[in-house]
């Protein structure tokens, strides 16, 4: 539980910085440094060398993940450069809408109550974070 | 662009990470997941390159972006290190969903942001609805294809 509230904690300080660099850096600079960023954490897992199982077809998910998540970021930081951090964390949190949606679509995926009426909610904020 | 549109476009292209996520699970650990996933942002560089200003920029907001990507992989960091100390990802996901409520909070604080009574609702409404979407039910396992 200690690493969970953690992870809320290094995900939310993430938004507030990438608020106040994408005021003063470009989107594209802001995903070269993220990246740059990220690579020291890559770098430690290689060099350990422990838990690092892939075959060829994890291997190309993952640099997929890579391209789409880093893309992703590039309109984040836009997000945060136009708008109040206050306001795109929130909405861009709603992610995983999209990816509930898209399992049930694509890997025939049910939808349990508690994520069809986490879509209802997402639906309703956004109309309200909208207005 | 205004930050709507561009918020919806990060919603689409995170949805589609979600997904891709799912697929590759039986196929790379996390850890291997996180070294190949910043590969693929290693191959996007050179695209970014041509949008780059970053050799005129001051060392104070090199350093703040080189910060803002750290955190965000001690985030993921700390979310396999969860899982791997046994915590249910069932338990574990739903509660990181919790994240941006830490971002409004230093935003007001710090960033002087001002919310109308409407936006706060939605704020509410959304994280509660993204712990909702990362409730998964419990699957039966597949057995992996990798080990």
């Amino acid at each position: 539980m200690p690493y969970a509230l953690l992870a809320c904690f290094w995900w939310g300080l993430f938004g507030f910085l990438a608020k106040i660099g994408s005021n003063q850096v470009n989107a594209a600079d802001m995903q070269i440094l993220f990246a740059g960023g990220t690579a020291p954490l890559a770098a430690f897992l290689l060099l350990r060398r422990t838990g690092l199982r892939a075959d060829h077809r994890g291997r190309f998910i993952g640099i997929v993940i890579g391209i789409a998540a880093g893309l992703g970021g590039i309109a984040y930081f836009v997000a945060m450069a136009g708008g109040k951090a206050s306001l795109v964390g929130p909405v861009t949190s709603l992610f995983p809408l999209v990816t509930v949606v898209l399992a049930t679509l694509v890997l025939k995926e049910r939808l349990n109550r508690f994520q069809t009426a986490g879509i209802v909610l997402a639906l309703i904020s956004a109309v309200l974070l909208a207005m | 662009m205004n930050w709507v549109a561009a918020s919806i476009i990060v919603i689409v292209l995170w949805g589609v990470v979600g997904l891709f996520q799912k697929m590759g699970a039986n196929h790379s650990s996390a850890n291997s997941l996180l070294v190949w996933t910043t590969a693929g942002y290693i191959v996007l560089l050179p695209f970014l390159y041509s949008y780059s200003h970053l050799l005129a920029l001051p060392g104070r907001s090199i350093l703040l972006g080189l910060i803002t990507g750290l955190t965000n992989a001690l985030g993921a960091w700390c979310l396999y290190a969860a899982m791997e100390k046994g915590a249910a990802a069932s338990v574990v996901v739903p509660l990181t969903a919790l994240n941006p409520l830490l971002t409004v909070i230093l935003a007001v604080l710090f960033l002087g942001e001002r919310l109308t009574l409407i936006q706060i609702a939605g704020i509410v409404l959304a994280v509660i609805a993204a712990v909702l979407l990362s409730c998964e039910s419990e699957t039966p396992v597949l057995e992996p294809q990798v080990n």
